[in-house]
């Protein structure tokens, strides 16, 4: 691909028509999916959702992708007066791609596996396509250290938990008691292949996410 | 079946918490071998000498390593015919559980293995690229491992064994089962080794057989026996898309 560009430059330098086309060939999709490259730092205690939807926005801006709006995959539970919020419904609706401009997945059908089929195949969230905003590849299993556990707060379907317990660090506000439920950006560990859904922490400090194989990072998905 | 005896022993002795725990973590190293990828194809693409020949490569792979004493078969399909009807993959691999050759559970049964139910699709079975070993208990290759220009050529492939080598043969769909339309899924039930028509992936209309992906990386979806087709049956056609003809191969006693 690079060589016949380098070729049209060089040879071919009348038909810039020709190599515009060329060159709009390659996949171009901006970034409208990533996953934060550096936690907040204070474990579960994000600043509610609108501080980690602003540390998605603050990480895409140094990324050069600051022109979307950025919503972090978090639920939060219900509370007296305050209904749940579910992560799926904070994402816009897709098509969103990584970094490279690789699909991660067409549409929120497809994400969270609303049909059997969908389900039973999965979408194009893996390993090495769950990047962060700068391009690199997130630590799975196997490597050290793990870092692999991010924050959902949510079921499989991508919904908020309906029980009593805590799956959200207390809607994203405790660094201390409390258990948030994660998802495995490399889809390996913890008996299952859930990325928003594996298990949950054993507390909410930044020592207890590091703990069950995290650092307290979570997906961002651009709205827009 | 082991849980049992371990928890009588907990109730009876009054071993204590830190003891069942030191137990119940050496317990997946008495888990024999029940599940693995082939360490290599038979050699001749998709052209396994039908399910019999599938299923002795197989048994001949374990017997190499000590696990020749279970009964072991491809995890295959093969479509209908003529007065011959379709095998499923699934009801070929017993009943579950099975482990690979570190012990690891790979699924509990024919239902976690393929997400039976929405929620057990959702969170998926235990097939990883790190648990997805072969016989000898070594990680398959997969997406951008060994990346190299030339990385989906045969020759190539086998003389570089860290290239990536995650496409594997099921013949399937997502749930298990055999194709029903009239398009070739599995290389002519398992005994052709033609190239396809064109050799184009997607767009072959020809011979060629629906791989799973063995490091759940990659093609559109990381389905582990359901990704997509292939651009032929050759051993070439297969390396195109990072193939080797390796299968999964499930123990079923």
């Amino acid at each position: 691909m690079n060589k016949s560009v380098l070729l049209a430059v060089t040879f071919v330098p009348f038909f810039m028509g020709s190599l515009f086309a060329v060159a709009a060939q390659a996949p171009q999709h901006p970034m409208s999916f990533f996953v934060t490259s550096t936690p907040i730092g204070r474990g579960g205690d994000l600043g509610g959702l609108a501080g980690a939807d602003a540390h998605c926005q603050q990480l895409a801006t140094a990324a050069g992708a600051g022109n979307k709006t950025w919503h972090a995959y978090l639920s939060t539970q219900a509370r007296p007066g305050v209904p749940a919020v579910n992560a799926r419904d904070r994402i816009g609706v897709g098509p969103w791609y990584n970094a490279k401009s690789q699909p991660i997945s067409d549409n929120l059908a497809e994400l969270h596996g609303d049909t059997l089929l969908l389900a039973q195949r999965g979408s194009n969230l893996f390993k090495q396509s769950a990047l962060t905003e700068q391009g690199k590849v997130v630590n799975g299993a196997g490597d050290s250290p793990t870092i692999h556990d991010m924050l959902t707060g949510t079921q499989p379907d991508g919904r908020a938990y309906s029980d009593n317990a805590d799956h959200t660090c207390n809607n994203w506000t405790s660094s201390g008691p409390g258990s948030a439920q994660v998802g495995h950006s490399d889809r390996s560990g913890g008996g299952n292949t859930s990325w928003n859904s594996a298990h949950a922490t054993r507390g909410c400090s930044q020592q207890d996410l590091v703990g069950t194989g995290g650092a307290g990072l979570f997906y961002c998905f651009a709205v827009n | 079946m082991r849980k049992f005896p371990l928890m009588i022993a907990a109730s009876m002795m009054c071993i204590s918490a830190g003891s069942l725990f030191a137990l119940a973590q050496q317990a997946p190293a008495q888990h024999p071998m029940s599940f693995f990828v082939t360490s290599a194809g038979p050699g001749h693409g998709g052209n396994l000498s039908g399910l019999a020949g599938a299923d002795a490569h197989c048994q001949q792979l374990a017997a190499a390593v000590g696990a020749g004493s279970k009964t072991w078969h491809a995890y295959l399909s093969t479509q209908a015919r003529p007065g011959q009807p379709a095998i499923n993959a699934r009801d070929r691999i017993g009943q579950g559980p099975w482990y690979n050759a570190k012990g690891d559970m790979i699924a509990q049964d024919v239902a976690h293995l393929h997400g039976d139910t929405l929620e057990l699709a959702r969170l998926g079975n235990n097939i990883t690229k790190l648990t997805d070993l072969t016989e000898k208990g070594q990680v398959v290759p997969g997406l951008y491992d060994g990346i190299d220009p030339n990385d989906h050529f045969y020759s190539y492939m086998l003389s570089h064994p860290y290239s990536n080598h995650h496409e594997t043969l099921t013949g399937s769909m997502p749930d298990g089962t055999a194709f029903t339309d009239t398009a070739d899924h599995t290389c002519n039930n398992w005994t052709s080794e033609e190239d396809g028509n064109p050799p184009i992936l997607r767009q072959n209309k020809g011979a060629q057989a629906q791989v799973g992906m063995s490091d759940r990386n990659g093609g559109g979806n990381g389905s582990w026996n359901s990704a997509h087709g292939t651009t032929g049956c050759s051993q070439d056609a297969l390396a195109r898309t990072h193939g080797m003809g390796l299968y999964y191969c499930f123990a079923i006693n």
